[in-house]
């Protein structure tokens, strides 16, 4: 399946992504609500269905929170950067039988401008997105942390807190900082008993390392390959003892978070041979895109 | 989640379907490493990707090159011994070249294995014609009973008669045979790629309105277009277990793990239907399984441990 146009400029639609206007809050509480939310949005586990099969997340239709203007799945999407959130191919509850692929929205837009009000006294948002998970995506029940936190982060996003450049490069910091990140909400989560909504977080942060194992294709890249994978590992084993209610998690947590940063800089010097460099990036995709 | 990265480098595949990554990491043909090799000569011989072979010998007999489609059509055979597809695609290149014992060999295998596949009693028919064998009527009378069953107004029935046609005209000894053509006419073969992904996904979408008869229709429109492909075959899997035929899923299961053996959907999938069988340990070696090949995390293994866990499906 192909989720971008095969004409589409592949440093602008893989080499860049939006800068996120996220306006985290103060009180620890709701700042940890937050990231669980962040993470889950960024991993393919949450939506479950033949969407999270696929790899896709809500971080795919909403790049940092924002829009993709370059999104295009078959059978979902009219033109690029629309989507038919009620075909059949990804729900088995949503279905209407009509293509009607709608622009996907910037979820950093002017609140007003959104489809669903987001106060929370209005009780609108969590609803709607429990029924995005479950059912337009046909997704396993989210936890109450998970989304409280989705539904936290969404409202969290906002045009005034966007930076002033309008975009950012993708590279290896990029995504081990979001890896780490959710690693914090997972230690945080098993604080708090819910182990659940900790294994998401993890998932969260190895389905990034997988976004950083494809960039170093190749076989010039292997011990590098080798590296992300060991890491993903321990994430995995993490994942495991938690399921087993092994009382060592948040140290192997911690360990990871201080490895990390050897693996960042050991990954980062190897860059310029992978495809989080442009210019190998642009290469691959026009060596590759038939016709 | 960026990939979108992958799927664009994987363009140039012959696939754009789902799980086109899992048939790339799956097979992990030959090799071996180190010091001379000490494999027998069946494990050292050259090992094919079905899909490929399969859209090879489709370009093949486009360009009436069917030497070279038989051979490839072997190969789709060799793999995947108990594929319809394959054997009625080696039936129509061998008789292409006009090797009417193969290629009646190569129908009666595709009637064993499909019994109502009309294509296949058409190119059963037309190559005992050609070999004058009066068995052809045999095969005129089962088409012609299967357009009267169907009736002049059925979907089917303009390519019911024109198979009928053709067999009757190889019968009758008309000045050339029938080539492979007419008894592969109406058929999905040649629809190419941009129809047999249409298919495919169209298969998806009535999966999940579970129009399941509708399902494998149009699987099989893509299993024409692309053959043995591990996606169709884990898809056709799904639908006879929503079925109810567990026997028959977990044929397609098999084959689709003996083509990718590290296809992570056919491996969710084999392992639900262990755990409606209520095998259980079978069902978490496929856990298992999975928790290795899938490198990152996925979800296909999160939902396998949601069935084993509760001991059925999970309920939506």
């Amino acid at each position: 399946m192909r989720w971008a146009p095969r004409d589409a400029d592949p440093v602008a639609t893989f080499a860049r992504v939006p800068t996120e206007c996220l306006a985290p809050p103060r009180d620890p509480a709701s700042a940890l609500s937050v990231e669980v939310g962040r993470a889950a949005f960024r991993t393919p586990v949450l939506l479950g269905g033949q969407a999270g099969r696929a790899g896709l997340t809500c971080e795919t239709c909403h790049k940092a929170g924002r829009g993709n203007p370059s999104f295009l799945f078959p059978g979902v999407s009219g033109p690029p950067g629309t989507a038919d959130v009620t075909d059949s191919l990804f729900s088995s509850h949503r279905g209407d039988g009509i293509d009607n692929p709608k622009p996907i929205p910037d979820l950093s837009a002017a609140k007003a401008k959104l489809k669903i009000a987001q106060a929370p006294a209005e009780h609108r948002l969590e609803p709607f997105i429990h029924g995005l998970i479950t059912e337009e995506f046909d997704g396993p029940e989210p936890s109450k942390a998970v989304l409280a936190g989705l539904a936290d982060y969404v409202r969290a996003l906002n045009t005034a807190a966007c930076p002033a450049a309008a975009t950012e490069p993708v590279t290896v910091g990029y995504y081990l900082a979001d890896a780490r990140r959710a690693l914090q909400a997972a230690k945080g989560e098993v604080a708090a008993g819910d182990a659940p909504t900790a294994i998401l977080m993890i998932a969260s942060a190895r389905s990034r390392l997988g976004l950083i194992d494809e960039r170093f294709a190749g076989p010039a890249l292997s011990a590098e390959r080798r590296q992300v994978r060991a890491a993903d590992r321990r994430l995995a084993q993490a994942q495991d003892a938690l399921r087993a209610r092994h009382p060592d998690v948040p140290a192997a947590l911690d360990a990871w978070l201080r490895d990390s940063r050897g693996l960042e800089a050991r990954l980062a010097a190897k860059a310029p041979a992978s495809l989080f460099d442009p210019r190998r990036l642009t290469q691959a995709a026009r060596r590759r895109l038939p016709g | 989640m960026n990939m979108t990265l992958k799927t664009v480098l994987l363009a140039g595949a012959v696939l754009a379907l789902g799980s086109t990554t899992a048939l790339a990491s799956g097979g992990g043909g030959g090799g071996g490493g180190g010091g001379g090799s000490v494999s027998a000569p069946s494990e050292s011989a050259p090992q094919y990707d079905p899909a490929a072979e399969y859209a090879k010998a489709v370009a093949a007999i486009k360009a009436r090159q069917y030497k070279d489609a038989a051979r490839a059509a072997q190969h789709v055979t060799d793999a995947v011994p108990k594929s319809p597809d394959a054997w009625r695609l080696l039936g129509a290149a061998r008789a292409g070249d006009n090797d009417w014992k193969a290629s009646r060999r190569a129908y009666e295998r595709v009637v064993k294995l499909a019994p109502d596949d009309a294509s296949a009693h058409a190119g059963l028919g037309v190559a005992l014609a050609n070999l004058k064998d009066p068995k052809a009527q045999g095969e005129v009378d089962w088409l012609k009973a299967r357009l009267q069953a169907c009736g002049d107004a059925c979907p089917d029935a303009a390519n019911l008669k024109a198979l009928t046609g053709a067999v009757e005209g190889a019968v009758a000894g008309g000045p050339a045979a029938p080539k492979p053509s007419a008894a592969l006419s109406g058929h999905m073969l040649f629809g190419g790629p941009k129809a047999g992904d249409a298919a495919y996904v169209q298969a998806v979408s009535l999966i999940n309105q579970k129009r399941y008869d509708e399902a494998l229709a149009s699987l099989a429109d893509a299993q024409a277009v692309f053959g043995p492909h591990p996606d169709i075959l884990t898809y056709q899997g799904y639908t006879w277990r929503k079925k109810g035929d567990y026997a028959r899923a977990e044929q397609y299961y098999k084959q689709a793990l003996a083509i990718a053996p590290d296809h992570m959907g056919a491996t969710e999938y084999y392992g639900e239907l262990k755990v409606e069988r209520g095998d259980l340990a079978g069902a978490r070696k496929m856990l298992a399984k999975l928790d290795r090949i899938c490198t990152f995390g996925c979800a296909d293994e999160e939902e396998l441990r949601r069935w084993i866990e509760l001991g059925h499906e999970p309920q939506r």
